[in-house]
């Protein structure tokens, strides 16, 4: 399928990799499908795009390749809700935020931690999970 | 807004479904139970704020921006994936 996304253009993706939210990223609730696109090759990072508004993208990032021992339980509200039978069929991916360097300096990038994205990758399924803000920050910078 | 005046193990029900209870009171802050159906959303106020602020500093901070951001420079750990634990006891 053809999606519009202001930042690629028209892009071409496979219906069966489009990710269904069972809930919308916090703040965006009508924004229910994405799709994950390539930052470039070799890149550690994701474009979360939505498919319901083409402005509507996040860069994402496997949390382990930032954080050596992220790890948490996840609350059985979003186990049901994404269908996990199996632990294998769970992926974190947490949301970056860049935030202008001063001095000129490169910008500085931040992870989520607090709120990270578990997608259910047998299912296509979705969700943002909230778990203890007094284990896991929202801004952790990594660069 | 509904005002109610509780007391120490007094309950306050909303629908058939959920039920609050006042478990202490102490020293300005009130401890809190409460009952609720699966998959309802419930969290403190400013954690909820807190990751909706986040989501929209992060989706209008690649907005339109020209930045190729430089991930050359990350120093990306040497681990397997993320472990995503099963809660095996319910609720919050």
């Amino acid at each position: 399928m053809k999606i519009e996304t202001t930042r690629f253009g028209t892009v071409e993706i496979d219906e069966d990799k489009v990710l269904r939210f069972v809930r919308g990223i916090l703040g965006f609730p009508n924004d229910l499908r994405y799709a994950l696109l390539p930052h470039k090759d070799d890149s550690p990072f994701f474009w979360l795009q939505s498919l319901d508004s083409p402005d509507l993208a996040f860069v994402v990032i496997n949390p382990s390749l930032i954080v050596s021992d992220y790890a948490f339980e996840l609350p059985k509200d979003a186990e049901q809700e994404l269908e996990l039978e199996r632990p294998e069929q769970a992926e974190a991916l947490v949301i970056v935020t860049f935030r202008p360097g001063e001095n000129g300096n490169p910008a500085i990038m931040s992870a989520n931690l607090l709120g990270p994205v578990v997608i259910n990758v047998d299912k296509g399924l979705a969700r943002q999970v909230v778990l203890d803000p007094n284990k896991y920050p929202v801004r952790y910078e990594f660069n | 807004m509904l005002i109610f005046t509780r007391k120490v193990g007094q309950k306050i029900r909303i629908g058939d479904d959920i039920e609050i209870t006042v478990l202490d009171i102490r020293k300005g802050s009130v401890k809190i139970g409460i009952e609720a159906p699966k998959g309802l959303f419930i969290h403190r106020e400013e954690v909820y704020r807190r990751i909706i602020q986040e989501n929209l500093s992060a989706a209008k901070s690649v907005l339109n921006s020209q930045e190729q951001f430089d991930d050359t420079k990350i120093n990306i750990k040497k681990s397997q994936s993320a472990q995503v634990g099963k809660q095996s006891s319910g609720s919050q």
